[in-house]
C-alpha cells in the first residue's frame, strides 16, 4: 500500500509539473523584448509580443486596431477577425487555434507554426506579421524581425552624416524628417535613442572617422527601437536645429571645478544632454536663464495620454521646442530633465531652486479637457520678501503677481494663435516650493483625436506661444546674479 | 493491467480533475472580484428623517467646470457622519458611467474627521487615489469639488485634508497637492475662475 501511495504522489508531482510547464510555455517576454513597435503613415504604436514554446507571437487586435477598425470574435477554436482599413471595405481572417492553416481575404493562408488563441484573442507569429499586413492594407511592409520593428509603407527616415572639423568638431545628423530621440551621455559617448521613430540606416553601419574630438557613430536597432550611437575623445553635448531635423554634436564646455549632484542646476546655454556640464563661473554678470521643467519621467509616466503615449514623453519633446523657441528669441533656457530620468518632486525643487532662474516653466499635458491650461500656484496670499529666507511650502507666494504676470501674457500669445486656453490658479506640486516667478502649462489634445496632442504643427503653436509670452513680459522678470 | 495500477490511475485522473475545478474556481473568483471592484459605488447614506437638500459641486473634464446642483438625501444627524455622507454621494454622482468627471472604480470615502469646528480631514480608499486619472485640471477639480462641497453643507468647514488609506500622499494622482490644508475661502477663487 505504501507502493502505491508513493505512486499517487509521484504521479501528481509529474502531472503538476506537467501543467505548470504547460501554463508556462505560453508567457510574456522580458520587458525589454516583449514588443513589436510598428511605424505606419498614420502613427506608431507597440504591440505586445507572446514568447510562445521560444517563437515571439504579435496579437492581431494590437497589431491592426490602430491601422483601421477591428471587428474580431473567438468561437471555439474558431477565430474570425473583420478588419476595414480608412477608407475601405472590411476584409476577413479566419484562423483555427493550434492549427497552421487559415484564410487571409478567402484565400487559404499557411503559417510556420500553430495560430494561438488565448483568452479570446488570437495571435500569429512575428515573422508573418509583414506579409498579413501587406495583403490587408495591399502596401509595402518591412520587417526587421530581430530588431522588432515593423515599418508600412515608405516611411523609413534616413539619416545623413557630415563631419564639420571645426575647433571643437562638429558632426551634423541630417533627417529627413523631424526627430526627437532620448539623449544620454556620459564621458565621450552621446547616445540617441529613437522609440517613434522610424529611423534606418542606409550605409554602413559603422563610420569611423580620425578627428580629435569625434572617432565613430554606430547605427543599431533592437528591442522596437534604433540607436545612434556616438563615440569621441572628451565630453560631447547634442543641440537640436532646423526644427529637428539636424543634430549637431560637438565637444561639451569645460566643467567648472566644483561637484555637483545629480540632478544638477542647469547652465544657462541650452544643454540637450542627460547630464549638462557646467558652465565655467562667470563674473557676476546679471543673467536670465528660464528653466523648463518636463513634468515626470522614468518610471512616472504621468497620465498615460493613450495606451502608447505616456504624459513624459508629451511633455518633453514640448519642452525642447519651448527651449528651441526661447532661444531663437534670444532668451536662455535649461531643461530639468532631458532623457527619461524620474527626479522626486522635492529634488526638481531643489535644483530649480539651485539654478535661480528668472522663470520656472513646469509642462504638463493630459487627455482631459480641450486646449491649453495656465496656471499658477494656488496658495494662500503672503507678505513675504522674495529675498528673505522664504518657507518651503509656500514659498511661491513672494512671486504671485510676477507669475500672474507671465501666465497673463503667455495666455495673450495662446489666445492670439486661437488656441483655447484658461488661465487657473492650481495647487500644483513642486510649483509652490519655487523661489521664482513660476507658471505650468498643462496641454490637452486639440481636437477629438488624442493622438494630436503630439502632433509638431500644434506643439510648435503652443511652444511659440509660450516663448513669445516670455518675451513679451521680460522686461518685468528679474536678472539675476548667479 | 493490475488492479493496483488501474487504481492509480483512478486516483491520479480524480486529482487532476480536482486540480481542474480548482483552477477554473481560482479564475472565476478573480473575474468576479474585479467585476465587484469595478462595479463598487457609495451607496446612499443611511439615516432616518426626512430627506435634507444637499448642495454638490460637480467637476466636469470637457469644459474644466464645477457645477452647482442639489440633490435631496437622508442624512445621519451627527457632524463627521454628515460630511461622510456628503461625500459619499458625491462620489457617487462620478462613479456612474456617464459621469462628466470619472474618477477611478471603486472611490470611496472611509472616514471625515473633524478636528475642533472648522477642520475636515477626509479618509479616502487608495482605489480612489490609485484609479484617479492623472492631469492638473482633472485633480484640480475632484480637490475643489470635495472642499467646496463640504462648506457648502456645513458653513463651518473652513480647512480640509485629504488622506488616502489613513496616510498623507504627497499628490492625488500625479499633480495636486495632497500634503497641505485646503482653504475653503482660497479654493472658492478657483471655484469663481471655473465656474
Amino acid at each position: 500500500m505504501s507502493r502505491l501511495a508513493l505512486a499517487i504522489v509521484a504521479g501528481s508531482a509529474l502531472l503538476f509539473a506537467a501543467l505548470l510547464a504547460r501554463h508556462g510555455s505560453v508567457h510574456a517576454q522580458s520587458p525589454d523584448q516583449n514588443q513589436l513597435t510598428v511605424y505606419s503613415p498614420r502613427t506608431s504604436h507597440s504591440v505586445p509580443l507572446l514568447d510562445v514554446n521560444g517563437q515571439p507571437y504579435a496579437g492581431l487586435v494590437e497589431l491592426l486596431e490602430p491601422l483601421g477598425s477591428v471587428d474580431a470574435r473567438a468561437d471555439g477554436k474558431k477565430y474570425k477577425l473583420h478588419f476595414t482599413p480608412p477608407g475601405g471595405r472590411p476584409l476577413e481572417l479566419q484562423f483555427t487555434n493550434g492549427k497552421d492553416k487559415g484564410k487571409v481575404r478567402g484565400n487559404g493562408y499557411k503559417l510556420p507554426a500553430n495560430f494561438i488563441v488565448q483568452n479570446g484573442r488570437g495571435y500569429v507569429p512575428l515573422s508573418v506579421t509583414s506579409e498579413i499586413i501587406s495583403k490587408l492594407l495591399a502596401t509595402d511592409t518591412e520587417l526587421h524581425s530581430a530588431a522588432r520593428r515593423l515599418f508600412i509603407g515608405n516611411i523609413q527616415v534616413r539619416y545623413t552624416l557630415e563631419l564639420h572639423k571645426d575647433n571643437p568638431s562638429r558632426l551634423l545628423l541630417g533627417f529627413s524628417s523631424p526627430v526627437n530621440p532620448t539623449i544620454a551621455t556620459e564621458p565621450g559617448r552621446v547616445r540617441l535613442t529613437f522609440r517613434r521613430e522610424p529611423i534606418v540606416s542606409t550605409g554602413p553601419e559603422n563610420a569611423p572617422y580620425s578627428d580629435p574630438l569625434i572617432t565613430g557613430v554606430s547605427f543599431s536597432e533592437h528591442d522596437g527601437q534604433a540607436e545612434l550611437d556616438v563615440t569621441g575623445k572628451a565630453p560631447m553635448m547634442a543641440n537640436f536645429a532646423d526644427g529637428g531635423r539636424t543634430i549637431i554634436i560637438t565637444g561639451a564646455p569645460a566643467p567648472a571645478p566644483v561637484t555637483q549632484e545629480a540632478p544638477a542646476p542647469l547652465p544657462p546655454a541650452p544643454a540637450n544632454t542627460q547630464n549638462p556640464a557646467p558652465q565655467p563661473r562667470q563674473p557676476a554678470a546679471p543673467r536670465f536663464l528660464v528653466l523648463i521643467d518636463p513634468a515626470h519621467g522614468g518610471s512616472d509616466i504621468g497620465a498615460a495620454i493613450t495606451p502608447s503615449l505616456p504624459e513624459k514623453d508629451v511633455v518633453l519633446a514640448l519642452a525642447r521646442r519651448v527651449q528651441h523657441e526661447l532661444a531663437n528669441r534670444g532668451i536662455a533656457a535649461g531643461l530639468l530633465r532631458n532623457s527619461d530620468v524620474a527626479i522626486a518632486l522635492d529634488q526638481r525643487a531643489t535644483s530649480a531652486n539651485a539654478a535661480r532662474p528668472a522663470l520656472y516653466i513646469a509642462l504638463h499635458a493630459a487627455n482631459t479637457g480641450r486646449g491649453v491650461h495656465v496656471f499658477t500656484a494656488l496658495l494662500p496670499a503672503a507678505n513675504l520678501s522674495p529675498q528673505g529666507f522664504l518657507p518651503w511650502d509656500t514659498a511661491q507666494a513672494a512671486f504671485l503677481d510676477l507669475s500672474g504676470s507671465v501666465a497673463g501674457s503667455v495666455a495673450a500669445e495662446l489666445e492670439s494663435r486661437k488656441l483655447p486656453n484658461t488661465t487657473l490658479l492650481a495647487p500644483l506640486r513642486p510649483m509652490n516650493n519655487i523661489a521664482a516667478p513660476a507658471i505650468a502649462v498643462e496641454i490637452a489634445p486639440p481636437a477629438e483625436n488624442v493622438d494630436e496632442i503630439a502632433s509638431a504643427a500644434y506643439q510648435e503653436q503652443v511652444a511659440q506661444s509660450i516663448a513669445a509670452g516670455v518675451a513679451a513680459v521680460r522686461g518685468k522678470l528679474p536678472q539675476v546674479r548667479p | 493491467m493490475t488492479r493496483r495500477v488501474m487504481v492509480m490511475f483512478a486516483v491520479l485522473a480524480m486529482i487532476a480533475l480536482g486540480l481542474a475545478f480548482y483552477a477554473l474556481h481560482l479564475k472565476r473568483k478573480v473575474a468576479r472580484d474585479e467585476q465587484l471592484a469595478a462595479q463598487q459605488q457609495s451607496l446612499a447614506p443611511p439615516g432616518n428623517g426626512p430627506p435634507t437638500p444637499v448642495t454638490l459641486y460637480i467637476a466636469s473634464d470637457s469644459d474644466g467646470t464645477l457645477r452647482r446642483t442639489q440633490v435631496n438625501v437622508t442624512l445621519p444627524p451627527e457632524r463627521s457622519e454628515r460630511a461622510r455622507a456628503v461625500l459619499r454621494v458625491l462620489f457617487g454622482q462620478y462613479l456612474q458611467s456617464s459621469s462628466p468627471h470619472p474618477i477611478g472604480a471603486g472611490g470611496d470615502v472611509r472616514d471625515v474627521y473633524l478636528l475642533g469646528d472648522d477642520t475636515a480631514v477626509v479618509d479616502t480608499n487608495a482605489a480612489f487615489a490609485d484609479a484617479h486619472p492623472s492631469g492638473v485640471l482633472a485633480e484640480e477639480l475632484t480637490v475643489a469639488s470635495i472642499v467646496v462641497t463640504l462648506n457648502a453643507n456645513d458653513t463651518k468647514i473652513g480647512r480640509v485634508k485629504i488622506l488616502v488609506n489613513g496616510q498623507e500622499r504627497e499628490t492625488l494622482a500625479g499633480h495636486a497637492d495632497l500634503r497641505r490644508f485646503y482653504e475653503a475661502s482660497n479654493i472658492g477663487q478657483v471655484v469663481k475662475d471655473l465656474q
